[in-house]
């Protein structure tokens, strides 16, 4: 389950002890990352999937720019148009190109996914590593707060903190997914530093007089980079998915500007007769789930070598 | 056996404190007093009398004590919105919907998913197995408004006459089935998956191949000792399936007008109805440690070396 890449990083530490690897230093050895990269390449699925999420993320900061249609320009006279060429995704109710307004909204769930990401994995690090390095007496107790907060719903807190804060905006909507979501990251980063403070070097920096701060900034931490870039491609489906659920039931960020989740709201309305509103912003959300998934199980083959190759 | 079921469950009360103090002290940081809105002022001295009486004027500790009791006693406090009506009502009223809808929605999953799952692991690597994981990881990533909008579209709009299935409402049985569909194809993509996974291990087993070469016939190995073992994945995947029902039922029970837990919340948020928002919180977070605590208890069981390392 934890994936572990210190059996291959070792090699690199051996070369030059105390020098960090991931640094991207000129080593002529097999480095890990470069191993990762070339197993991550052969895996056709993964390739394929982190092409279209490149793909995606260039449509939602090109297409706007590009576009010649005004997101925001009403014309009831083309309200509700299946795709064209002048509209490959359509219009919406109001007239508005949903092929511009798709990569827009997409800017918005992107932002606030990788944002509240971010702000997950920051506070699963500080609280994972320091349930970890310090362990004992404090370790228990901060993993049986994990415990007991293991498995709530997400979903009512995330309601309750925009309640709380008042005002729905882009970093109100990253605080309210990120503040019950850091669980799992923490409960990773933890057994990574667990694993990774038994290692001999380590223990040889310890016994050379290595300060805590080195022995975790220094040795502990960049190991655990691997985890983390699983994790972000782990955290980021649900992210965008919780953040649509919020949109979707009108809590999310106020029109004009629109995340995929509200675009999906907005198309909610007018189902019946015309489904492309809704069917658009929620393949996208699927694309974009779908693939951060796949590129996930890639990128956890590649940095873990001991994975089955079937 | 006992000392283990006896230890979690007294783990679980602390847990359950800590949970409510959360939900407590996050609805306290919500602004505003219902008592001081404008549009309904009451004069100072009747102001100080209803604080009074909902315990507002005591210390925060107090009102936790207070707060807990009641949760203990199974007593959530009235509704701040609606006249006349405690939570309790609330509860008693919309819950069992949502009980019923979670519970047809997880066997649908359970009776799809598994066999979904079986068949991926016992055809590997062909195109049956492919296709199988292709729906499972679609199932997974579509988020669940656009399945419930897209059942809604052609099951009861397009081919409405045919299948006879209504758009929203829970009065009947055709009522329930669009809803229970569409609530359950997360939790199907991940159970396939899961035994999939496990099954795909299992028939490597030593145990398996002796069975195999004892002369037994391949349906009765996949039966008896595959399929048994798979199934304890799914078990351990029980508890936060549960959390990711009720996340989803809020969608789902939105879109088909299922008067549900769900529903409500969304509908007392955007009252500020704040005992109702906190009465539910806790009730669905109890729901879900409790599910925990079942799962940690049945893994005790059926894996006996899980006893000790987990309290």
């Amino acid at each position: 389950m934890v994936a572990n890449p210190t059996d291959i990083r070792e090699e690199g530490i051996a070369v030059e002890p105390g020098a960090a690897p991931a640094s991207g230093a000129p080593l002529r050895q097999s480095n890990l990352w470069r191993d990762a990269w070339r197993r991550y390449i052969r895996n056709r699925g993964a390739v394929v999937a982190g092409s279209i999420f490149v793909l995606v993320l260039l449509y939602c900061l090109i297409a706007p720019i590009l576009s010649p249609h005004d997101p925001n320009a009403v014309d009831f006279a083309m309200a509700s148009q299946n795709p064209t060429w002048e509209h490959p995704f359509g219009t919406d109710k109001f007239g508005r190109d949903l092929f511009t307004r798709t990569a827009l909204g997409g800017r918005v769930s992107m932002a606030i996914g990788f944002g509240a990401t971010l702000a997950i994995l920051a506070i699963g690090v500080v609280y994972g590593a320091i349930s970890g390095f310090v362990g004992g007496r404090l370790d228990n107790g901060l993993m049986r707060f994990l415990d007991a907060l293991y498995g709530l719903p997400y979903l009512p807190f995330a309601i309750i903190t925009l309640a709380i804060i008042g005002k729905t905006n882009l970093w109100t909507m990253m605080v309210a997914l990120s503040i019950a979501s850091w669980f799992t990251a923490a409960r990773i980063v933890r057994g990574q530093v667990i694993t990774l403070k038994e290692n001999d070097y380590v223990r040889a920096a310890k016994a050379v007089g290595a300060r805590w701060y080195r022995i975790l900034g220094r040795h502990l931490l960049p190991n655990t980079l691997g985890v983390l870039i699983i994790a972000i491609f782990l955290e980021l489906p649900a992210v965008i998915l919780g953040e649509a659920f919020l949109s979707f039931i009108g809590l999310g960020i106020s029109p004009p500007d629109a995340s995929w989740g509200a675009m999906a709201q907005e198309g909610r309305t007018v189902y019946r007769t015309h489904p492309t509103a809704i069917i658009v912003p929620s393949i996208a959300i699927a694309t974009l789930v779908l693939c951060a998934n796949f590129v996930a199980d890639g990128l956890r083959d590649a940095l873990d070598p001991r994975t089955k190759e079937s | 056996m006992t000392t283990f079921i006896i230890r979690r469950l007294f783990w679980t009360i602390p847990v359950i404190l800590l949970v409510i103090l959360l939900t407590f002290t996050m609805m306290r940081q919500i602004q505003g007093n219902p008592f001081r809105k404008s549009e309904r002022a009451v004069p100072e001295a009747v102001q100080r009398n209803l604080e009074r009486k909902f315990n507002l004027d005591k210390p925060w500790y107090l009102q936790y004590a207070y707060y807990v009791k009641g949760v203990a006693t199974y007593d959530l406090g009235p509704s701040l919105v609606l006249r006349g009506r405690t939570v309790n009502d609330i509860v008693e009223e919309h819950f069992p919907v949502s009980i019923e809808l979670g519970l047809y929605a997880f066997l649908f999953a359970l009776i799809t998913g598994v066999p979904l799952g079986m068949i991926a692991a016992l055809r590997h690597n062909t195109a049956l197995d492919y296709g199988a994981m292709f729906f499972s990881n679609v199932g997974h990533a579509v988020p669940s408004f656009l399945v419930a909008t897209l059942l809604i579209y052609f099951f009861a709009l397009q081919w409405g006459d045919v299948t006879g299935l209504p758009t929203s409402g829970w009065s009947s049985w055709e009522h329930k089935i669009l809803p229970s569909i569409a609530l359950g194809l997360g939790p199907m993509a991940l159970f396939a998956r899961l035994v999939r996974g496990t099954m795909l291990e299992t028939l490597q087993q030593d145990y398996v191949r002796t069975a195999r070469a004892k002369g037994l016939h391949y349906r009765r190995v996949v039966g008896l000792h595959v399929l048994r073992n798979s199934l304890i994945p799914v078990v351990t995947a029980a508890g936060p399936l549960l959390g990711f029902i009720i996340t989803g039922s809020f969608i789902i029970e939105l879109i088909f007008n299922v008067p549900g837990i769900g529903q409500y919340f969304v509908t007392a948020v955007n009252a500020r109805d704040y005992s109702v928002v906190m009465g539910l919180t806790v009730l669905l977070s109890v729901i879900v440690i409790g599910a925990n605590l079942v799962v940690d208890i049945l893994y005790g069981i059926l894996d006996p070396r899980t006893r000790d390392a987990r309290t």
